[in-house]
């Protein structure tokens, strides 16, 4: 069987070399329905209390911190005020008409304009909300799944209670505050304000345990590193308003809509219709978004950052580093579709770069995360690799993938975390595969079990579940849509998908699985490790677990295929917003196929086969015959020819190491050289020589300011008589001749 | 107008003059408690000023028959003066009379009527902010030389009292007797305008004006000779060069608190009183009728005010940021920066109505914030029982007091225009202004002075946070009483805050520009496009700051 899949493998390889030169010239490219222009509802400004009740709660948690509140309440104010968010974000649902996006104006903010301050002729960037399906749809899982983590983080952080619990909370709730503007702004500027706000979120609480290096490393790295997107994504920016000269979404995708005839006709850069012709730097704006969303999103080459961010608390890593923050990057794409789609429509190839970039980086961080030890690096890893898909799908125009993914990812994401986050609470930090095993056998530990062994049911995309559906929706997709080697990513997506469901039973078998108890307690115990006892989750833990599990059930009817009993409730939130020209234009029109097949029938066999097997896999190794584990890597390492295998996966692809050599080596030299610049030549020549001039300047003017009243009354009195001597020579003796 | 409507219209300074003997009298009380409440009952005065604005600019009527050329001006600068009035209020709670008041409750002194003076200043304090409300009702040059009068009468004597030191007496006899000679300059000033167009009230003076400038001869040189002289004169009171002289000195000799006062209370007096001058000159009417019967735009000020201005206002940044850079003491630093400010300023008063009074307005409380925050850090601290002078005082304060320092380097972020910071919107809409009316070179001018700021508002920022605590700054200790300190951390937050709601201000700014016939303002093009969502703030917001 695996012979033939070899040979299938390879028929594709090659098969997939011709699809880029002549397939992608021949076939017609349809033009999606436009987006509906906004209207501007007045009676909806109840919707700014979205964004409001978490600034409400950031300041309350200031306040206690200020008070020195000792009790719970700064957790409780949050977890009442996300939840009231999530409510609002619901009513708003209720009361949206799913094909009218709407833009609900909070207040003027930034607002320049001349001449009629139409297109090009002003800077608008106002306090307003862009609704649409999309939109909510986001808001959903992120009010709701922050509303969850931070009950459980209100028992998590329990022993952290007085200013750090304050200073937890509050970094929450400006979490939720800036992912909700950034998810609701109207404008590409709000979008941005957003963009640095869940950084500055995500650096203060990566920081949090700021007295230990290794945390206060990571927060800075990762501010860093998202720097470089962040870059990206300002650029972007300024190109869009260069080129369509609005910051406004509705402003933008009305007039992509008026290029695309033309963008198809290749007419672009010539024709006149009304506007101006577009330039080569609105070719650039997809690139240039596409590093932005690499930075957020983690992905090639801006990676190493997420698996350090695991520094922080675990309801951090679950809330930001796995469910939300990380897919703002796929919201950017999602939202800016149409820039996307224009660049692809006139030839260009940022799309294909999106797949390219998430299909790459789903397969070489699945592969990291075989060999990691630490629990939490494991999943760091994987959520790395699921984004990747997420790009990969919206790189195979296929955002429902992605988006419906995102969504299911962002469920039992969030429960992997916050299952091996009472894990972390109850062992005393202990988060070493090799020192945990046969944990099920321990008392009260039994919803941490199965929460968790659903988490990566679902996470290794076991037929049935919602990541099934949602990853073979990505991969049928890049098989049968035309695009240079999107065969070859579908293939790394399968791989990858048997590598996924390895790496998570992986975990999953040695913790939980064994014949009996063995754990050995982390650093935090104090004492004889003999004594120890892992403490199992409160309540609070145990009931947001099974929620999230539930959660995990219900995305199969929420999103699964037609025929497992399910309505689409996704493909409807994506129908008539920007993400929907993604959407795959003939649902279910069955005329592309996949070896004979429907597409995504066929898939269903062969990721699920792969998924399987990958899974049996890590039952041999890890549960079964845990002694074969070892006798493979010692048989590895005894050749020289596969030595550097498991040294460089587990060391991950020595990039971290590369980084270094590439990058903090130089600046490092390069601010040395600055620094000695400084010393000889600013500080020595410079402001020795240079500056002097306005010093010197000013010496000139000092005998003026002697401190003598006479000699001030004198010198203003000859100042006014010069200045009306002037005015009289100048101008009146002029008028007078 | 009616004789009652007038006075409906200045009721609020009308409730100030009382507060003002009211303090006075409790100043005297020989109960330390009632003594003690005087700076309290100054800022409920301040506060009662400000809702009674808000509540008397309601008063449609009044406001059409006053006869004033920007009827609604004194919403804006009312509110601004009042609710900065507090913060300066708070920056010398307990400053004035510490020593006397200390020797009394240890027993060591008597209490004498004679000698106290908490009284005397805050009803000081009071009058001057009287005089700055009083110049927004002007409605002609008798009325705007009195209030002006009574917004500086007050200053000189409460810089002698604001601190017992030889330095405060003597710079407040420089500053009185410099004052009094710019009085006589735009008082004479005043008078050839007088003379020029025979009449005082600013309505008619403008129509009168507007006749001549359209006419073949233009304006007489004595109108010409008595603008610049008026202008010049009331340049003392924003120390715009060459009236700039006395403020190094006068703002180092007085007691912190008093410098603050003094940066921002002349100067909005000044600005004031200089937009409302402008504005009779020039550009009130800046929409007339050519005589085809066709809408022409009016050049503005006439050509020699603007050239005036013009050089007024280069000379003064570029003085004003020379003159810094020499400096080691801080007050000399914030003098020289007042100074560069105000020729900022003046960009937006050359640019005229169409944006840039409402940019200057805008500055206005952008400063005034900055100028809350620093020399509410200055007058927090002490350094063994003398006041903050030199930079190097501050030196290793971010490890010490963080709050202090970082309330500090908001304050010279936002000098410098710093982009999240409040005074960056300052500068964009005073640059905006200037480049939309032409003037191109100034706004160079200006952005090239804003860089050499750079130079001395990053010390002042950066001494504190990265150079270490030094014997001399070790002695810097926080002063008793906590208010000032409290009003620097209140306008640094507002300085990253307020930004958001920059729009909301400005629009404000706007709406209390509109001139003399209470027509519906000009609206910007956004007006055009989203009708619906569209709104002028209402008369009851404030301009944010701290209370």
């Amino acid at each position: 069987m695996l012979s033939s899949l070899g040979t299938n493998l390879m028929a594709t390889l090659v098969s997939a070399i011709p699809v880029v030169g002549d397939d992608a010239a021949h076939q017609v490219q349809t033009i999606p329905e436009s987006i509906v222009p906004a209207t501007r509802p007045t009676d909806l400004g109840w919707a700014g209390l979205i964004l409001l009740l978490p600034a409400l709660s950031a300041v309350l948690c200031g306040l206690f911190a200020a008070f020195r509140v000792k009790n719970r309440l700064p957790g409780w104010a949050t977890v009442l005020a996300l939840g009231g968010s999530f409510v609002m974000v619901c009513l708003l649902y209720a009361h949206h008409d799913p094909n009218q996006p709407v833009v609900i104006h909070l207040f003027d903010w930034i607002d320049f304009s001349w001449a009629e301050g139409g297109t090009f002729e002003s800077v608008r960037a106002n306090f307003a909300l862009y609704v649409d399906n999309l939109t909510i749809f986001w808001m959903l899982f992120v009010t709701g799944l922050g509303t969850l983590i931070a009950l459980y983080a209100t028992e998590y952080m329990d022993e952290d209670r007085g200013k750090g619990y304050a200073r937890f909370f509050g970094g929450m709730s400006i979490f939720l505050l800036a992912m909700s503007c950034l998810v609701m702004g109207d404008n590409l500027v709000l979008l941005y304000l957003g963009w640095e706000g869940v950084g500055l979120a995500s650096y203060l609480l990566i920081g949090y345990y700021y007295k230990k290096p290794s945390a206060v490393d990571a927060s800075k790295k990762a501010f860093i590193m998202n720097r470089v997107g962040d870059l990206g994504l300002a650029i972007a920016i300024w190109l869009t308003w260069m080129n369509f000269g609005t910051l406004e979404y509705n402003g933008i995708f009305q007039a992509v809509d008026q290029y695309l005839p033309q963008a198809a006709d290749g007419t672009l850069a010539t024709a006149t219709m009304g506007a101006a012709p577009l330039g080569w730097s609105a070719h650039l704006i997809p690139w240039f978004l596409l590093v932005g969303a690499i930075g957020k999103s983690a992905q090639l080459p801006l990676f190493t950052w997420l698996p350090d961010a695991m520094e922080g608390p675990t309801p951090v890593s679950a809330l930001i580093h796995a469910a939300t923050m990380v897919t703002a990057g796929i919201y950017l794409i999602a939202r800016t579709y149409p820039l996307f789609w224009l660049d692809k429509m006139s030839g260009g190839g940022a799309l294909v770069a999106v797949a390219w970039v998430g299909g790459l980086t789903a397969l070489v961080s699945a592969t990291i995360a075989m060999k990691q030890y630490d629990m939490k690096r494991v999943l760091a890893y994987s959520t790395i690799s699921q984004l990747g898909y997420m790009f990969l799908g919206l790189g195979v125009v296929q955002t429902y993938g992605a988006c419906f993914h995102t969504f299911t990812h962002a469920f039992f994401k969030a429960l992997l975390f916050l299952c091996s986050g009472t894990i972390m609470h109850g062992l005393a930090g202990q988060l070493d595969l090799r020192k945990i095993s046969g944990l099920r056998k321990a008392k009260g530990w039994g919803v941490t079990t199965w929460t968790m062994f659903i988490g990566a049911m679902w996470l290794s995309a076991f037929p049935f579940t919602s990541g099934f559906f949602s990853k073979d929706a990505i991969l049928a997709q890049a098989f049968v849509q035309d695009g240079y080697g999107y065969r070859f990513l579908g293939w790394l997506g399968i791989i990858t998908a048997g590598l996924t469901a390895y790496y998570t039973f992986r975990v999953w078998f040695r913790v939980f699985g064994g014949k009996e108890l063995r754990i050995e307690p982390g650093p935090e115990h104090q004492g004889d490790p003999s004594t120890f006892h892992p403490h199992p989750p409160g309540w609070r833990c145990k009931s947001v677990l099974i929620i999230l599990a539930i959660g995990c059930f219900l995305a199969i009817s929420w999103g699964g295929e037609e025929g497992f009993g399910a309505s689409h409730w996704i493909y409807g939130m994506l129908a008539h917003s920007s993400g929907a020209w993604g959407l795959p234009l003939h649902w279910h029109a069955g005329d592309p196929t996949l070896f004979g097949f429907d597409p995504h029938a066929s898939m269903y066999y062969v990721s699920g086969t792969f998924g399987v097997v990958g899974l049996l896999i890590a039952f041999y190794f890890h549960l079964y015959n845990r002694k074969a584990a070892n006798n493979l890597e010692n048989l590895l390492n005894r050749s020289f020819a596969t030595r550097w295998l498991p040294r460089a996966l587990e060391r991950k692809w020595y990039v971290d190491e590369i980084y270094n050599a590439l990058f903090r080596l130089p600046t490092w030299l390069l601010a040395r050289v600055l620094y000695l610049f400084d010393r000889i030549i600013i500080d020595g020549v410079f402001v020795g020589g240079v500056a002097r001039i306005p010093i010197t300047l000013g010496r000139v003017f000092q005998p003026l300011q002697s401190g003598i009243l006479q000699g001030y009354a004198a010198t203003m009195a000859g100042g006014v008589t010069l200045i009306v001597a002037w005015v009289v020579w100048v101008w009146l003796s002029k008028a007078g001749g | 107008m009616e004789f009652s409507q007038k006075l409906i219209l200045i009721a609020p300074e009308i409730l100030l003059f009382c507060g003002a003997v009211v303090v006075a009298v409790l100043g005297l009380s020989n109960s330390r408690g009632i003594r003690r409440a005087v700076p309290f009952v100054t800022a409920l005065f301040l506060a009662g000023a400000v809702v009674g604005t808000v509540y008397v600019y309601r008063n449609e009527d009044a406001l059409q028959a006053s006869g004033l050329l920007f009827p609604r001006l004194g919403l804006f600068i009312k509110c601004l003066i009042g609710v900065a009035g507090i913060g300066l209020v708070a920056l010398g709670t307990g400053t004035i009379d510490r020593t006397f008041e200390n020797a009394v409750a240890a027993g060591r002194a008597r209490f004498d009527p004679l000698r106290v003076i908490r009284g005397e200043y805050h009803a000081f304090f009071l009058l001057s902010i009287v005089g700055v409300m009083l110049i927004c009702n002007a409605t002609d040059l008798i009325w705007l030389f009195l209030a002006l009068e009574l917004s500086s009468l007050p200053t000189y004597v409460m810089v002698a009292l604001s601190r017992s030191s030889r330095r405060a007496s003597e710079s407040a006899i420089k500053y009185f007797f410099l004052g009094a000679m710019s009085a006589g300059l735009f008082l004479y000033g005043f008078a050839l305008l007088y003379g020029a167009t025979g009449t005082l009230g600013f309505l008619e003076m403008r129509d009168v004006l507007t006749t001549m400038h359209q006419s073949p001869e233009g304006l007489p040189a004595i109108a010409i000779l008595g603008m610049t002289l008026a202008l010049l004169g009331i340049g003392f009171k924003i120390a715009a060069v060459p009236m700039h002289f006395y403020a190094p000195d006068v703002y180092e000799g007085a007691a912190n608190h008093m410098t603050g006062f003094l940066s921002i209370v002349p100067k909005v007096a000044g600005m004031i009183a200089i937009i409302m001058l402008c504005g009779t000159f020039g550009w009130a009417e800046h929409v007339t009728f050519s005589p085809e019967g066709t809408e022409m735009i009016q050049e503005g000020l006439p050509a020699p005010v603007t050239a005036v201005l013009w050089m007024v206002a280069v000379l003064t940044m570029t003085l004003g940021n020379i003159g810094a850079l020499l400096q080691t003491s801080i007050k000399r630093i914030a003098a020289y920066s007042g100074i560069s400010h105000s020729g900022y300023m003046l960009i937006g008063v050359i640019a005229g109505t169409e944006n840039g009074i409402d940019a200057v307005l805008f500055y206005l409380v952008a400063y005034a914030i900055g100028t809350l925050a620093l020399f509410g850090v200055l007058s927090g601290l002490s350094r063994a029982g003398h006041e903050v002078e030199s930079l190097e005082d501050l030196a290793g304060l971010w490890r010490r007091r963080p709050r202090m320092a970082a309330a500090l380097a908001l304050a010279a972020g936002s000098f410098v225009g710093l982009p999240p910071l409040l005074g960056f919107w300052g500068k964009l809409f005073i640059f905006i202004a200037g480049v939309e009316s032409g003037h191109i070179v100034l706004v160079t001018i200006a952005a090239v002075n804003s860089a050499i700021s750079a130079w001395y508002y990053l010390h002042i920022a950066g001494v504190p946070i990265v150079k270490m605590t030094t014997p001399r700054s070790e002695a810097l200790t926080p002063q008793p009483n906590g208010s000032p300190r409290v009003v620097a951390c209140v306008a640094g937050l507002a300085l990253l805050i307020v930004p958001i709601f920059s729009r909301n201000i400005y629009t404000f700014a706007r709406s209390s520009m509109r001139y003399g016939e209470l027509t519906l303002p000009v609206e910007d093009a956004t007006a055009l496009v989203d009708p619906d969502t569209k709104k002028t703030p209402g008369p009851e917001e404030d301009p944010p700051e701290e209370d």
